[in-house]
């Protein structure tokens, strides 16, 4: 069995770091980002949030969402010698929908679409927005020919649904049945900032606006009149969007940690992937706790320091071992799925040499499944 | 001072800190002292009661023991409450309510998830028994992690500032001066001694602050790391390559955790109260008990 990640490095075009929070994403985002452009692919790795010292590790800077490219001595220094470049960047949510409202509104509307609070609650609040831009972006860097390699790193997804349905949630916001229903005659009106009861003029209307209060319900109404027409231009390019995320070129990897409330989740988001026809390269289980040394020799150390490091090992065998436990239960739920495993480290993994070496153990092979039943 | 004399305890942090946890041994505790306790989960995979050893409870509000109930709040049912609560009429709520088109609309109202969930919560906080004292001496909320829990808490004020009028509004107002009572309400922070976890920790605190104006209690600093070796024990250990690794790590998580203790009390300005890392199998009732008597500082109000 070769390895699954070094196979995607090599054919992929687009990798997907996909998983809950505070499990390592971004760290597996930017190591493969890192090995693939040292082993000669042009990279780009697009990341939400790092840490503050795994951006400065990667030469970007939390107030700019350009691209940096990691300098040459920065990785010689590192002992490595990359044939192609590694850049990264960080994604602005809520600019990069700013971005794309101004790329397809008419000119008069879009500051009527940007100051609508519809429109904040679209590109921020609504389930599924923050994934729908992350994408967004990548199918847009994806059209530049010297992207070999695009990594993503993720928003924390709690339910992969979010992700999974975001380019048909965003499409029905804009698109909402129900809201033209209900809007219908200010809408054939062609204005706004008529009276509630003009709104809808209906029974339905009028006792949602108790509940929300009349602007609400004609914030809407301004809202849907200011994208109506902006709807075909986005629905083409959810479309691509979606396109792109099933396509062969593309594939997500699931990263999570062996806490047991972490691995039920990332058996629901492969699940419900693989209903989705989506490629999923590979689980990376990150920060496993790996079993203690010997403690024989600890017989010979006086009693004090002998009883702290025999306890010291016993605390690091009951996580090892739960770990494992964890492990061997969610190798069987997610064959054929292939497993990394990548153990925890003393430190936070923050710099290029660092990175370099969490890539081995990214790149291993892993072990077959069903091979202890053989 | 402490946690103690307030009614709502609101328990957030990143993502993976152990905020159900640390949220199950405060709910443990105080009602074992007999304080009346309610635990609510925001719209969770609700882990809470199954760690205390009593089935999943679901939407409705059940009581599990003499002094504690729990509750896992949900929006539909959330919603519904409120709904028939405004609208009075359950016919009203039904012509209107139960539509597909309807349905599908309130999804997209800006904030009326996170109001329902809310006032379904701080409504529980609120209500009162026959002879007039509160139901619960204590209401604490297993919140979202950082991000989803300052949308979720700031929903009230940001409603009063943008919506003058209306129902909605006028519920806002209420949850608004239950959130900023700083004599009724209050936060606890979870954090890891690790760097993203402590970030993250202090910027939910000035967002608390300045988004919110839900007072700050004091901090959990969880799976804490104790000083076990010194300098003269690593070097007794040279001769024994890996023991003395071992014990070096565990010197450096140490220095971490202390380092991340400092860093919080330094920036937080409040309690940080250390909670050893358990090495049980499972979280269960006992490891929750164990917890919570690290937490008796943090209720007493004690440093």
């Amino acid at each position: 069995m070769s390895s699954p990640l070094r196979e995607a490095l090599r054919g992929k075009r687009v990798l997907v770091c996909v998983g809950p929070g505070g499990v390592g994403k971004t760290t597996v985002a930017a190591t493969l980002g890192l090995r693939a452009a040292v082993e000669g692919r042009e990279a780009l790795v697009c990341t939400i949030d790092p840490a503050k010292r795994l951006a400065n590790a990667l030469g970007i800077d939390a107030f700019s969402h350009h691209e940096a490219t990691i300098s040459v001595e920065a990785m010689r220094a590192a002992g490595l010698s990359p044939k192609a470049t590694l850049r990264a960047m960080m994604l602005d949510m809520k600019r990069t929908w700013d971005e794309l409202i101004e790329r397809l509104a008419a000119p008069d509307k879009r500051e009527r679409i940007l100051q609508n609070r519809f429109y904040q609650a679209l590109s921020s609040a609504l389930a599924g927005s923050q994934e729908y831009i992350a994408m967004e972006k990548v199918w847009e860097l994806h059209q530049r020919p010297s992207n070999d390699l695009i990594v993503l790193d993720t928003p924390p997804t709690a339910h992969a649904l979010d992700f999974l349905d975001a380019p048909n949630r965003v499409l029905d916001f804009l698109d909402n049945e129900a809201a033209r229903w209900l809007l219908t005659p200010a809408l054939a009106a062609g204005k706004i900032g008529l009276q509630l009861f003009n709104l809808g003029g209906s029974y339905v209307a009028r006792t949602l606006s108790r509940l929300t209060g009349a602007e609400t319900l004609q914030e809407l109404a301004s809202f849907m009149l200011a994208i109506s027409g902006m709807n075909e231009e986005f629905r083409q390019r959810a479309q691509q969007v979606k396109a792109l995320m099933a396509a062969p070129e593309t594939a997500f990897i699931l990263v999570t940690s062996p806490a047991p409330e972490r691995l039920d989740e990332v058996l629901h988001f492969l699940t419900l992937f693989k209903q989705s026809h989506m490629n999923v390269a590979a689980i990376v289980v990150n920060r496993m706790h790996a079993p203690p040394p010997d403690g024989a020799a600890a017989r010979t150390l006086p009693a004090g320091l002998r009883e702290k490091i025999e306890r010291t090992l016993a605390e690091q065998d009951v996580l090892a071992r739960h770990d494992k436990r964890a492990l061997d239960a969610l190798e069987k739920e997610s064959a054929p799925t292939p497993l990394v495993r990548v153990p925890r480290f003393d430190v936070d993994v923050h710099d290029l040499p660092a990175l370099w070496r969490t890539s081995e153990y990214l790149m291993a092979e892993p072990k077959a499944h069903g091979s202890r039943r053989t | 001072m402490g946690l103690l004399d307030k009614q709502l305890i609101v328990v957030s942090g990143k993502g993976g800190v152990g905020k159900s946890t640390i949220a199950a041994a405060l709910a443990l505790k105080l009602s074992s002292m007999g304080r009346r306790t309610l635990i609510c989960e925001v719209n969770a995979d609700e882990r809470i009661a199954p760690m205390l050893g009593h089935p999943a409870v679901g939407p409705e509000l059940t009581q599990l023991e003499e002094s504690l109930w729990a509750v896992d709040v949900r929006p539909q049912e959330a919603m519904r409450e409120y709904a028939l609560m405004i609208l009075k009429f359950k016919s009203v709520y039904r012509a209107v309510f139960e539509n597909r088109m309807v349905r599908y609309f309130l999804r997209f109202i800006p904030s009326l998830q996170e109001l329902v969930l809310l006032g379904k919560i701080l409504f529980h906080a609120q209500q009162t028994e026959p002879d007039g004292r509160l139901r619960f001496d204590h209401v604490i909320v297993d919140a979202p992690a950082t991000g989803h829990a300052l949308t979720f808490l700031s929903v009230p004020r940001v409603l009063v500032q943008t919506v003058p009028s209306g129902a909605m509004s006028a519920e806002a107002e209420k949850m608004r001066a239950v959130l900023e009572d700083p004599t009724r309400a209050a936060a606890v922070l979870v954090s890891l001694p690790e760097e993203m976890p402590v970030n993250e920790t202090i910027e939910l605190r000035q967002a608390l602050d300045a988004r919110v104006g839900l007072r700050t209690e004091g901090a959990v600093l969880n799976a804490f790391v104790a000083p076990r070796f010194s300098e003269a024990d690593e070097q007794a250990l040279s001769p024994f390559t890996e023991l003395k690794a071992v014990a070096s790590a565990h010197r450096a998580r140490a220095q971490c955790a202390e380092e991340a203790r400092r860093r919080l009390e330094r920036e937080l300005k409040a309690h940080v109260h250390p909670v050893p890392r358990l090495f049980v199998e499972v979280i269960d009732r006992a490891a929750l008990a164990t917890l919570g008597e690290h937490l008796s500082p943090l209720l007493s109000g004690a440093a």
